[in-house]
């Protein structure tokens, strides 16, 4: 009998796979269990992964409420206990909205959510109609200094007491995120990041950046002749006659992952009521 | 005020040697049964009364306030004090020797009651006696005879020149004794126990025995409020904090080990570090939940200690508590789910205790929402402290409302009719009017819009009814 897949194929997966593999080839049987073993560990266990591509493969994070996010992201999800930098050019290029249904789960399970110096204050209206309870937010306000901003994103991930920690920073050097990204997996953590800009060879377990869909180089890649598709996919119009525009998510960087991915989202609710912009265009 | 010495007409009982008091038998052969409570009690002792008839227009807190700062004196000369009603006793054959005499403690006492009666307006006199039993000298007292009486065997024909007023009786039972032809306390004596027993009731009777001895009279003692303060000189100028961390340790063995007698905790203490020529560097540190954990006090003064800064280097330390509190136990839980939300409570409470350590309570808010339809006064940033008061659930508007609101709107260029922020802006929905705040003075009057700007970011903007007009940025949906 096969062994059922235990720690030992952590420390050392190659060797114990290349034992069984000359031992077990000689029947079918054994040989689907083996994959089957292999397969159910390599879904489970964020720590091991294939030396390919693994976007979409694996369960083991956490929905981000978006399925074409989950399809690119490894392990289906946000990871648990580790640090996501989100990136993008300025403040609030949909980045909130695409943590909203995480925000909504972990508010779900009574935990709180810690807001490190977010750059503009919190509209509590707009999160009871996200369905997020305000009462279980936590901010820190801008104007504490760096320092002490990381100084309790560290001590709130290491001590697990907050579900989810969103900070913003313009810049951090890589050991900084190294140091925080420790922090996550030792409180078992989500930790956030927004930045401006990174640097390149960051620490963190999930890279996003968040940006416009760029016309110029898709159109320039594709072709002229299918410039008319790429606009109207760019402004997808909705029931009552509305254009929502599509925000395009970049997986810079995800642990186990090689190709870089992007997905394009509608983030933003598209039924906005008592709409009337034409009369207004003109200002 | 009468000095007993000075007032020739009063019966002033000389003491006598301590040992007439009682005499024990020793019998060489038969075991002495260990003394019983009452025994005890009886044991010489001589009881320091003090009578304010002053106190009694005031409300009962305000006595009992005063009370307790009179005490605070006594404490000064016995061990054992005890309230009354308008009335302090308290032991004084104990400190005697000390003070050199009932006449010397007297002198030491009472210039200090005056005063103090002085800083509170109050009438300076007061009532004195000492005698061998608690309720002896609380009648001497009231009776405003200011005696000394030594020993018990004189206390019923000292007492027994007191009024009857002296007794604490309703008005009935006073009208009573009257009628019976009872004018002084010795008429009393002369009468028998049961009788009186029966017409009075026993508390009548055993306030009588109590007076003369003959019952024992337990006692609630005043016990002062704890106080904790522990200082340490250092041997040299100390400018790294770091350094004085193991005295602090020290410092929070010793409060802890307080704490622990006392069965009480802490939520507040201060620690202040001493310079030469300059006025000291103290450290406030509260604590959400009180506690007298040693780790936990510790690992919060570490992170105080971490970010600070001294002006001078440190020749001495000090620790104080601020408020004590009483000790709540952590009792396990019996169901692993209702123990993993109070373990979460705790670690968030821990967490909050450190955040607020190391960047002051100033900077973590807590986000409530407010019914207001202006959206700058939607929101309120509450202390977290705060116990957690769950609003009423309001009707939420269900037109957009962005994540974000900006601390002041900002102005938006309008170019070649079109709107730019950072790029050009497309108005997507609205308008949403919001009229509100007339009656503050700050007349707001806005049409709200949904807009896109260039870049792919989604924008909250207004045009202002009144005015110039102008368009505003007000909140990203981010």
């Amino acid at each position: 009998m096969i062994k059922p897949p235990c720690c030992s194929y952590i420390k050392s997966p190659m060797t114990t796979i290349n034992e069984t593999h000359g031992e077990f080839t000689k029947t079918s049987k054994t040989k689907a269990y083996r994959d089957e073993a292999i397969g159910e560990l390599l879904t489970r266990n964020p720590v091991l992964w294939r030396g390919c591509d693994m976007s979409g493969l694996g369960n083991y994070g956490q929905p981000t409420g978006y399925p074409q996010l989950d399809d690119i992201l490894p392990g289906r999800g946000w990871p648990h206990n580790a640090i996501v930098e989100i990136v993008s050019q300025q403040w609030g290029m949909g980045e909130l909205q695409l943590l909203v249904p995480l925000m909504r789960e972990i508010v779900r399970q009574d935990k709180w959510i810690l807001w490190i110096s977010p750059p503009y204050l919190l509209n509590s209206p707009a999160l009871l109609q996200a369905g997020i309870d305000p009462e279980q937010i936590l901010v820190i306000n801008l104007n504490t200094s760096c320092k002490d901003a990381l100084w309790s994103m560290e001590k709130a991930l290491q001590t697990g007491s907050c579900g989810l920690v969103l900070a913003w920073q313009n810049w951090l050097p890589d050991r900084v995120v190294r140091r925080l990204q420790l922090a996550a997996e030792t409180g078992k953590t989500l930790g956030v990041l927004f930045q401006h800009r990174i640097s390149k060879y960051s620490q963190s377990f999930l890279r996003l950046e968040v940006k416009k869909r760029n016309n110029k180089k898709q159109q320039r890649r594709i072709g002229k002749r299918c410039e008319r598709d790429q606009l109207a996919a760019n402004w997808v119009e909705t029931r009552q006659g509305d254009y929502c525009h599509k925000t395009e998510i970049v997986v810079l960087k995800a642990r186990g992952n090689f190709r870089p991915l992007s997905v394009q989202l509608n983030l933003y609710p598209e039924n906005l009521p008592h709409q009337q912009p034409d009369r207004y265009n003109n200002p | 005020m009468k000095e007993q010495e000075s007032t020739p007409g009063l019966p002033l009982i000389k003491p006598s040697p301590a040992a007439a008091d009682k005499i024990i038998p020793l019998h060489g052969r038969a075991k002495q049964p260990p003394p019983t409570a009452a025994e005890q009690t009886q044991a010489p002792s001589l009881w320091y009364a003090l009578h304010l008839p002053q106190l009694a227009e005031l409300t009962d807190k305000l006595q009992q306030q005063y009370l307790e700062q009179l005490a605070q004196l006594a404490t000064g000369v016995s061990s054992s004090v005890s309230f009354h009603c308008c009335s302090l006793v308290f032991e004084v054959r104990s400190s005697l020797r000390y003070f050199g005499g009932i006449n010397a403690l007297h002198g030491l006492l009472a210039p200090r009651i005056v005063k103090q009666l002085q800083d509170w307006n109050l009438e300076p006199r007061f009532r004195y006696a000492a005698s061998p039993t608690v309720t002896g000298s609380l009648l001497l007292a009231r009776g405003d005879r200011n005696l000394l009486v030594h020993r018990r065997d004189n206390l019923r024909s000292a007492l027994g020149r007191l009024s009857t007023d002296v007794l604490e009786l309703n008005r009935e039972e006073r009208r009573r004794l009257y009628n019976m032809g009872v004018r002084r306390l010795q008429d009393l004596w002369r009468l028998p126990t049961d009788g009186l027993r029966k017409r009075f009731g026993s508390s009548f009777v055993n306030q009588l025995q109590r007076a003369l001895g003959e019952r024992p009279e337990p006692q609630r003692y005043y016990q002062p409020p704890p106080a904790f303060s522990s200082s340490y000189d250092l041997l040299c100028e100390v400018e790294n904090v770091q350094l004085l961390l193991p005295v602090l340790e020290e410092f929070l063995a010793q409060l802890v080990d307080f704490l622990r007698r006392r069965d009480l905790s802490t939520s507040r203490l201060v620690v202040s570090l001493i310079h030469e020529r300059q006025s000291c560097t103290s450290i406030t540190m509260g604590l959400r939940q009180p506690s007298r954990c040693r780790q936990h006090l510790l690992q919060l003064l570490e992170i105080h200690f971490n970010n600070l800064a001294v002006p001078a280097p440190v020749i001495a330390l000090k620790m104080q508590v601020v408020r004590f509190d009483a000790y709540l136990g952590q009792s396990g839980e019996l169901l692993h789910d209702s123990g993993k939300t109070s373990a979460g409570s705790r670690r968030l409470d821990l967490f909050m205790e450190q955040l607020q350590a190391r960047i002051g309570e100033e900077p973590v808010r807590k986000i409530a929402s407010v019914a207001e339809h202006c959206p700058e006064y939607a929101t309120s940033q509450q202390d977290p402290l705060l116990a957690a008061r769950r609003a009423a659930d309001h009707p939420c508007t269900d037109n957009p409302r962005p994540l974000w609101l900006l601390p002041e709107p900002q102005v938006l260029k309008v170019c070649n009719g079109k709107l730019y922020h950072h790029e050009s802006l497309r108005i997507l929905s609205g308008p949403e009017r919001i009229e509100t705040r007339w009656w503050s003075g700050t007349d707001v009057r806005r049409d709200y819009y949904v807009a896109q700007e260039d870049n792919g970011s989604r924008l909250w903007i207004y045009r202002e009814k009144t005015g110039d007009r102008c368009w505003f940025l007000h909140g990203i949906f981010a």
